[in-house]
């Protein structure tokens, strides 16, 4: 029952604008409706620092496609990986997250720290997951919503709500490798713990799949694994192709949008929403 | 994939104007506002709950006492007619006593047809009785009358052929221990 009413989720990423309608409860939250439209070449560019709806007037056309047919007054941003500094940290007792992290990022930021909106997740074990945006980048999503006749009322990250996911339905010893268009998170876990945590953009050239491997198998590593490779799950834009690529050694649980609607089944933020 | 998350959160917003920033949402105020009344009807209805059990209680303490009066004022009644006259209660007289006692103030001209005995009504008695004669009759009657054992008593229409034939209404009042 939707007893805290209906929720639209808004989805930028370099390939289309997604949406989804979920119905908010007190027992959790379940689709009930799903659009893509999506974008050309080029019309999007998630960076943290540069421009990224390079065709504005496309893109709040992508977004009025997606929300045409779809409820829910309330909406949600959720802006694409690449766009956001993430980091995994354990703030010092009694400090404030937000300011620790932004004391953290603040010198690899490229923009100036006082335009950086910095918010922070909960990872259990006195750990935060950190992030840090551009005001003027997330302007950018906010105005195309507004053109589009939409009010955003929040905004997300789609890593970061990918990661809510796996942290609340207890991930195991795995690596997650959680992909967006332009860019990837590798987030280690260990007893259900968060452990280790990587951001860095895609390369979507041949051989992906075994650099994404090595790449976990370091992020395993750093985070204490040992020299074994832990189970690694592939989540994301992209993933059915990877997994295929990297045979058995994806066969975890991984997180896809509800099965009814095949494209939502590599939206992993939306995975995250309802698992 | 689970469908359904199993607690709606707080998430992180990195908009550019945080909903801390904003007023509440209508539907937010709305919902708190109904939390609320739902809460106050629950207490009203938990104190209500409380009032009712608290009534039944007083009911049935009273309930107990009445008849524990009643009981009490039934048996000071009988025992007051008993004091008074001297006699058992109609209710503990036998069948063969009431018989034996019309036996014996039943003249020789009238004989007794039918006799019922309502214990129920404080011990009623219906005399069907048979007289050769008016004299008999005349007899029977005063003779009842007389008698300590009967109250009450009261002759029904008679029919007067050949022989007298006629209902007599009375009561028992028992004997003298």
């Amino acid at each position: 029952m939707a007893l805290l009413g209906t929720r639209l989720y808004l989805a930028f990423d370099a390939s289309g604008v997604t949406a989804a309608e979920m119905n908010e409860g007190v027992r959790g939250r379940s689709p009930r409706g799903f659009a893509r439209a999506p974008l050309e070449p080029g019309a999007l560019t998630p960076s943290p620092s540069g421009r990224n709806l390079l065709r504005a007037e496309a893109v709040k056309d992508a977004a009025r496609r997606a929300v045409e047919g779809l409820g829910g007054r309330r909406v949600t941003l959720v802006l694409p990986d690449g766009l956001a500094r993430i980091v995994l940290v354990e703030p010092p007792e009694g400090a404030d997250p937000r300011d620790y992290v932004r004391f953290r990022l603040a010198p690899s930021l490229p923009w100036p720290v006082a335009e950086a909106i910095v918010n922070t997740l909960p990872a259990g074990r006195g750990r935060v997951v950190g992030a840090a945006v551009r005001r003027a980048a997330v302007a950018e999503y906010e105005q195309a919503a507004a053109a589009a006749g939409l009010a955003a009322e929040r905004a997300h990250l789609a890593p970061l709500l990918a990661l809510e996911g796996l942290l609340r339905s207890g991930a195991r010893d795995e690596v997650h490798v959680l992909l967006g268009d332009v860019a990837v998170c590798l987030a280690a876990f260990r007893g259900a713990a968060l452990v280790g945590l990587r951001n860095r953009r895609r390369d979507r050239s041949p051989g992906e799949e075994s650099r994404l491997r090595d790449e976990a198998a370091r992020a395993a590593s750093t985070a204490g694994h040992g020299p074994a490779l832990p189970r690694l799950v592939v989540s994301g834009s992209g993933s059915s192709g990877l997994r295929r690529a990297l045979d058995d050694l994806a066969a975890g649980r991984r997180l896809e949008g509800p099965a009814e609607w095949p494209e939502a089944r590599e939206a992993a933020w939306l995975g995250g929403l309802v698992s | 994939m689970a469908r359904g998350a199993r607690l709606v959160t707080g998430q992180p917003d990195f908009s550019t104007a945080p909903r801390s920033g904003r007023a509440p949402a209508w539907d937010t105020l709305t919902l708190l506002l109904g939390g609320l009344l739902l809460a106050l009807a629950a207490a009203e209805a938990w104190h209500a709950r409380g009032e009712a059990r608290r009534a039944g209680e007083r009911l049935a303490g009273v309930r107990r006492d009445a008849e524990a009066a009643s009981a009490r004022l039934r048996a000071l009644e009988a025992g007051a007619r008993g004091e008074a006259r001297g006699l058992l209660p109609a209710a503990e007289a036998r069948p063969d006593q009431i018989v034996a006692s019309l036996a014996s103030a039943l003249p020789r001209d009238v004989r007794l047809a039918r006799l019922s005995i309502d214990y129920s009504q404080g011990g009623a008695l219906e005399m069907h009785v048979v007289a050769r004669n008016t004299a008999g009759w005349d007899l029977l009657l005063e003779t009842l009358e007389r008698a300590r054992q009967f109250r009450e008593v009261e002759p029904g229409p008679e029919t007067r052929e050949a022989e007298v034939r006629s209902v007599i209404r009375a009561r028992w009042a028992g004997e003298t221990p």
